[in-house]
């Protein structure tokens, strides 16, 4: 937080009726987003999401929204893209940070508090505005596998499923008929795709989507094109 | 004579099977003069896992509070027990942060994994760990305590042996150093739990 | 209305940056300033555990060998019979450490993550070269003073290379490296039998020979031959304890030893873990 010489001001202020109109628009600003999805299967996690670009011309392989966090955490975002790089580098140092303490890769949870609270100070510091983005957050730890939501005010949630983005809403209550507590990774995948492809505008192909998963060998990837391919082929 | 001689102190952890054992002297003296014959150099930091520091007493009190300060917090924020294997390694970093301007002291670690194996690490002043399978020592006697477990250690040891082999290195030990010595502890942890005995010692 | 104010000079005022976690810590350094002087001429300053060591490593046709012994010392005294001298940095790249312990244990960790950090924003693999650079800096600004004698050896998009670095900065690549201690032994095993392009088998055999010419006319060297082996196209095999010719355990064991029983002062049961075995006696 600024200190008091700095006379700053924080834009995210109270309005009359007690909300926080910068962080709902915020809100908003994820709600147009491009399309995420997570699910939890009972052996690992796995992350999609819309990467459609409208012009042709741009290079869809330079395109990468799925990142990896620490060797067993990943993360996905909807909302506004170069915000999202600020968190991902933040939240990369402090794994690292903990690893040299510790010896030990940071648990899932404490990288996903730790990640809502630097979004937290930013509804509250002068001068800033909140992230525009909200975050999907897969891991696999001693506490196995995990899916965790972080939005612009700071708070997180842990999810079976999740959805984020445009069509949001469609996707949660698609996936609240298809959740199963014993769906395993493949499954889920699939799930994922079914999901993502019912809001789906346009072709759904292995250059328009990106998936990771996370599963018990504790590694997060993002999966090749060829793969994603292949898992759309068999759904198909 | 070394600040690290000042105050005189000889620790040893060692494994058993599924069980581990670290013993410690309880002398504090001031350089030749003997102060106390009850002082603390060992430390419970959690069901399972203890730390001995030897060195300057007041470095000794200083990271003893500071530990269980980390610790403390770390339980809080993690809702879980730290494992001797990141605690050795929190350990070894604190140390090594104070790299040019170091605490006078050279920690042992003991305790047990998750799966009810032993753990053993020992550590120099500035954090370089030792990572061993049998035993570590340390303090002002340490060519005698080496020299002791070295001899005396077998591996898969019973609490019961292990007890008299840890408590037999000490005494021996601490016969031959005038800096140690007084009476000493011996901690044996299983996944049953911790038993304590206090050892009579000469005092001389 | 209140009127709005911006931040003196009008710049944006950002969230503050948590405190400087990193680097040293001097806060005990006039403390042990003072109690050296007090002590005077006699006393001595505790020494850190050090790694007399002999390290080495040849590039050979097929990638980069390392080797290294596996004592770890304090003044005379032996701290560490098998301790680990070869240490990781990256997947295609690793590096053995001579000098104070912690030192090369630390750097090589820091370095490491710093390794890591950039291939996760960069998506490619590390090179030697950048892990070169990255310790060389690290070590010049503290002149010297972090002691670390590295031995660093990787394969990457050029291809094998083999870097010595010294704990002032310096570096040097060369087809065939010794450090420590014990280099100027192992040094003489690689003048004497070193040829380009050597083959794997060879390659190791070279570097366990000159390791135990440290380990047997060293003595700061001693107990084992650790080796790693990187090879082209980025995949490592680390093999600890490669040889050990000074395994004194089966000899210990073969004596049997007397009993003698503990004179116990005092027993208290610290703490016991209960097992509830019979649920209903809990609803008492």
């Amino acid at each position: 937080m600024a200190s008091d010489a700095s006379y700053s001001y924080s834009l995210t202020t109270f309005s009359r009726s007690g909300k926080l109109l910068q962080i709902e628009y915020a809100l908003t600003a994820v709600g147009e987003g491009k399309t995420s999805i997570g699910i939890k299967a009972k052996n690992g996690v796995v992350l999609i999401t819309d990467k459609k670009i409208q012009n042709k011309l741009v290079d869809v392989q330079q395109v990468k929204k799925l990142e990896k966090v620490s060797p067993s955490v990943g993360f996905v975002y909807s909302g506004v893209g170069p915000d999202y790089r600020v968190l991902v580098k933040k939240a990369r140092k402090q794994a690292q940070a903990y690893f040299l303490q510790y010896r030990a890769l940071k648990p899932v949870k404490a990288l996903v508090q730790d990640t809502a609270s630097v979004m937290q100070e930013y509804t509250q510091s002068g001068g800033v505005r909140p992230f525009g983005i909200s975050l999907l957050v897969a891991g696999y730890d001693d506490e196995g596998p995990q899916l965790f939501q972080v939005d612009p005010s700071g708070a997180y949630y842990g999810w079976k499923a999740s959805a984020i983005g445009k069509n949001f809403k469609n996707a949660r209550s698609f996936l609240e008929k298809r959740y199963n507590d014993d769906v395993e990774l493949d499954d889920a995948i699939h799930t994922a795709l079914l999901t993502m492809r019912e809001g789906f505008e346009g072709e759904m192909t292995e250059h328009t989507i990106e998936v990771g998963i996370v599963g018990e060998d504790r590694v997060f990837r993002v999966l090749t094109p060829a793969e994603v391919k292949d898992f759309l082929d068999e759904s198909t | 004579m070394s600040i690290l001689q000042h105050n005189g102190a000889a620790i040893i952890c060692m494994a058993g099977k599924n069980c581990v054992a670290i013993a410690a002297d309880t002398r504090f003296g001031l350089q030749q003069q003997t102060v106390a014959c009850d002082f603390e150099k060992v430390f419970k930091m959690s069901d399972r896992m203890f730390v001995g520091l030897a060195g300057l007493a007041t470095d000794v009190q200083t990271l003893r509070n500071t530990l269980k300060f980390k610790l403390a917090l770390y339980e809080l924020r993690e809702e879980r027990v730290m494992k001797p294997e990141a605690f050795s390694a929190l350990l070894s970093h604190m140390l090594y942060e104070k790299r040019f301007g170091p605490y006078f002291v050279e920690p042992v670690v003991c305790g047990l994994k998750d799966d009810g194996s032993p753990f053993l690490c020992g550590m120099d002043l500035i954090g370089a760990p030792v990572y061993t399978d049998d035993y570590v020592v340390s303090g002002t006697c340490t060519p005698n305590l080496n020299g002791m477990c070295e001899s005396m250690w077998r591996p898969d040891m019973a609490p019961d042996e292990l007890f008299e082999t840890i408590s037999q290195c000490l005494l021996a030990s601490v016969d031959r150093d005038a800096l140690s010595g007084w009476g000493a502890v011996v901690h044996v942890i299983t996944p049953q739990g911790i038993t304590s005995k206090s050892l009579k010692g000469r005092m001389d | 209305m209140a009127q709005l104010r911006v931040a003196p000079g009008g710049e944006h005022v950002l969230p503050k940056e948590p405190p400087q976690t990193g680097g040293f810590d001097f806060g005990l350094a006039a403390r042990n300033a003072r109690l050296a002087a007090a002590a005077g001429a006699t006393a001595s300053m505790p020494e850190p555990m050090s790694t007399g060591t002999t390290i080495c490593g040849v590039v050979y046709a097929g990638g980069v060998v390392l080797g290294a012994d596996t004592r770890a010392t304090g003044g005379s005294e032996v701290a560490d019979k098998n301790c680990e001298k070869i240490h990781y940095l990256a997947p295609n790249i690793y590096c053995c450490g001579a000098g104070t312990a912690a030192d090369t244990e630390k750097t090589t960790e820091l370095i490491a993550s710093q390794l890591e950090l950039l291939r996760l924003g960069t998506g490619t693999q590390s090179r030697v070269v950048a892990a070169t650079t990255l310790l060389k800096r690290t070590l010049f600004r503290y002149q010297g003073h972090v002691s670390a004698a590295l031995v660093l050896g990787g394969v990457d998009c050029t291809g094998p290379s083999l870097y010595q670095i010294y704990p002032h900065g310096s570096t040097a690549r060369l087809p065939y490296v010794t450090m420590g201690s014990g280099s100027l032994a192992a040094m003489s095993v690689f003048e004497t039998r070193y040829a380009d392009n050597l083959d794997e088998a060879a390659a190791i055999a070279l570097v366990k020979d000159a390791i135990r010419a440290g380990i047997f006319n060293d003595l700061g060297s001693g107990s084992n031959v650790d080796v790693t082996i990187i090879r082209t196209g980025g995949e490592a095999t680390v093999l600890r304890g490669y040889e050990t010719p000074n395994d004194t355990r089966p000899l210990r064991e073969a004596y049997v030893r007397p009993k003698a029983l503990v004179p116990v002062k005092a027993t208290a049961v610290l703490s016991t873990q209960v097992e509830v075995t019979d649920a209903d006696a809990m609803e008492l």
